[in-house]
């Protein structure tokens, strides 16, 4: 729910629940004052009526009382209290039942005691609380309405400048060179905002250059010593006196050498993906660099006597050549090298979609950690960072990649984006 | 007199010794490429500017035990001191150097007109630096870590590039290589070699007398961007291959196994 949507959810809760508990205590003070006014109205009546009778000397008829009903009653009761009471009363004259306001008590008259009751229509008052409630009513709905308004139009042009700046963060390229410029704002809030995310941006922007040349300069400081080993092995390998069991020793060193270099190489290649610092998009055809990796792999195929069958059509996409190079041997490496003795590889290339597809372990991999960094199987001998750089150079591309394994093949599924119309 | 005429005999006889067919290595309608082979073994004068003094020492021990003559230095202000006082028929200049980028180097020699080839040895393996390297006049472009003999052989290939005209071989021995038709023959009979074992061949006349890793061989052939150290198998077999041609030419056995490490080109 947008921002508004919660102001205006809590402002109208808020707002109608004053309202109702407001409504009800202007209800119960009204009845409160308007039968006070009834208790005092009716007191002077019965003063009135008692004044009536030491004047006069004989009760107050029905015709004395205006609209008042009054009835006298003999009892023997010697003692009681005069009270109020609300009651109902039946209008003979207009058919139909009334509230009414009464008051009861005992009067003397001829050493005679008397049950008094008068009553008095409360109609008029309830007319008022009618009257009362209908306009607190559509004063409700008034305010609910305003509110509504006032929240929908002026808190959204309120907030535009929210929305610009949000926009603003979500076109940020770190990579790009240009600074973030914002609107000026009236409102305090925006401003400091707006400073803040052109700060931020700012710091962003020179820790992303840092890193930048961090890794530019990571590369550098750990493959000069590689450098150095190999330099120095390749010398050292000139020495006749060294016998077979040192040189094999070297063989390894050499090997451990060509793993390090590769998993800084790989390692920086992740940085440099990830950070789209690879921009030499060119438009080319698939099918050559992948009939071109296919020579490429020839001898390493044979050795493992690994039956190839192709399946290729032209499909002309646009990247970079490097990347696309990268991606196909870390795919074919990877079906190369954990294929068996024997075994088949199937490469599939149509407009929609680039697959490849090898024989190996009878197990299939788990399809949500197989393209993790340095995740490798139990005998391989890569850097553990192949898949994964494939899966960022797809990423890279919005190339969908996906694994499964069906009839005991592995198989790796490059989904094409809808082809580009060459001009 | 007599000292004088024995000497003149002795003149005389290595005279006819370097010239006469028999003692020639190749056949008089060679001469040509006997000159242009003088032209090919001819001592090279190189400028290794690298700021380690471990690699800038070892590649100098390897590339002058063919009789070149290896200088180095370790910033710009030195190389730039040396270019300017000598001529240079090889550069290798490091990018990342203590005192600026290599590239300033490039600058220098495009600026006075100076034609030395150059091959840059770097550690940073990016595009950019590769495609401003070579568009500011580099020659080669090399990723550190290489093997020396893969740098041997790059400074052998540019030097015959820049040195190539219509009759361009390269002859060892009785093997003679025509690089502009890349065709082999041995005893003057050619022999019909696979792109792999020629060069494969070329590399190891570049580096012959040198024993050489498999996986040294190994990059130089399939690029170090094929991941297979794990399986030098197929080596073996083209190797097998190449050694079985030239034996079948009648061509010595050049090609030795050094157990457990890699194989050596050497005439004896």
């Amino acid at each position: 729910m947008k921002l508004a949507g919660h102001y205006n959810k809590a402002s109208i809760i808020v707002s109608v629940s004053v309202l109702i508990t407001g409504a009800i205590i202007y209800f119960f003070v009204i009845n409160y004052i308007a039968r006070r006014q009834f208790d005092s109205d009716l007191s002077e009546e019965v003063s009135e009526v008692l004044a009536y009778i030491n004047y006069r000397h004989h009760l107050p008829t029905r015709t004395d009382f205006d609209e008042d009903e009054a009835t006298f009653v003999k009892t023997g009761l010697k003692k009681m209290d005069t009270y109020f009471f609300d009651t109902v009363y039946y209008n003979t004259k207009q058919k139909r039942i009334e509230d009414r306001r009464a008051v009861k008590g005992l009067l003397r008259y001829n050493n005679q005691n008397y049950l008094f009751t008068i009553s008095v229509s409360k109609e008029s008052t309830e007319y008022l609380i009618q009257i009362i409630t209908l306009i607190t009513l559509a004063l409700m709905t008034l305010l609910l309405i305003i509110l509504f308004i006032t929240n929908r139009y002026i808190l959204n042009d309120l907030w535009k400048p929210f929305y610009y700046t949000l926009n603003k963060i979500k076109l940020f390229n770190i990579s790009d060179d240009s600074e973030l410029q914002f609107q000026t704002n009236k409102v305090d809030e925006f401003r400091e905002m707006n400073s803040a995310v052109a700060e931020m941006s700012i710091r962003a922007k020179t820790d992303f250059h840092n890193l930048k040349s961090f890794t530019e300069n990571a590369s550098h400081e750990m493959l000069t010593p590689l450098a150095v080993i190999t330099a120095k092995l390749d010398t050292l390998i000139q020495d006749e006196r060294l016998n077979a069991e040192q040189l094999t020793h070297i063989n390894d060193i050499y090997a451990s050498i060509n793993k390090s270099t590769r998993l800084n190489q790989s390692l920086l290649l992740l940085v440099k993906i990830d950070n789209s610092l690879i921009k030499d998009d060119e438009v080319f055809n698939l099918q050559e660099a992948v009939n071109e990796k296919i020579q490429q792999f020839q001898e390493l195929m044979q050795s493992k006597n690994i039956s190839v069958t192709t399946h290729l059509q032209d499909r002309v996409i646009t990247a970079s050549k490097y990347l696309t190079d990268i991606l196909l041997n870390n795919l074919f490496s990877n079906a190369v090298r954990h294929n068996n003795i024997n075994g088949q590889l199937h490469i599939i290339l149509s407009s929609s979609q680039f697959i490849i597809k090898n024989t190996g372990d009878i197990t299939p991999l788990d399809n949500n950690s197989v393209f993790d960094r340095f995740l490798k199987g139990k005998n391989s001998q890569g850097t553990g960072l192949g898949l994964t750089l494939v899966k960022s150079i797809c990423l890279y591309y919005k190339f969908n990649i996906t694994y499964s394994f069906k009839n005991s093949m592995h198989a790796f599924i490059i989904d094409l984006p809808v082809a580009t119309t060459n001009n | 007199m007599i000292h004088i005429k024995g000497f003149f005999i002795i003149y005389k006889y290595r005279q006819i010794k370097y010239t006469h067919p028999q003692y020639l290595p190749y056949h008089p309608s060679d001469l040509l490429q006997y000159q242009k082979l003088y032209l090919i073994k001819k001592q090279l004068k190189l400028l290794i500017i690298e700021d380690e003094q471990g690699l800038r020492e070892n590649i100098t021990s390897y590339l002058n035990e063919d009789g070149n003559i290896c200088e180095g230095c370790g910033n710009c202000t030195d190389a730039i001191d040396k270019l300017a006082a000598y001529n240079y028929d090889c550069v290798l200049l490091d990018i990342g150097l203590p005192d600026g980028e290599g590239f300033a180097i490039l600058e220098y020699l495009k600026n006075t007109r100076k034609n030395e080839t150059v091959l840059i040895i770097t550690a940073r393996n990016s595009l950019d630096d590769k495609i401003k390297g070579l568009y500011m006049g580099a020659d080669d472009y090399l990723t550190k870590p290489f093997h020396l003999a893969e740098l041997k052989a790059r400074i052998a290939a540019i030097y015959r590039r820049q040195n190539a005209n219509s009759n361009n071989n390269l002859i060892f021995n009785e093997i003679i290589i025509d690089l502009n038709g890349r065709t082999v023959s041995v005893n003057h009979t050619p022999i019909i070699l696979t792109r792999k074992e020629y060069d494969m061949l070329l590399y190891f006349i570049a580096n012959k007398s040198k024993v050489i890793s498999k996986s040294a061989i190994a990059e130089h052939l399939w690029g170090d961007e094929m991941d297979m150290h794990d399986n030098f198998d197929f080596i073996y077999t083209h190797i097998k291959n190449l050694r079985k041609k030239l034996i079948d030419a009648n061509c010595k056995d050049y090609i030795k196994s050094v157990y457990g490490i890699g194989y050596k080109f050497a005439d004896a």
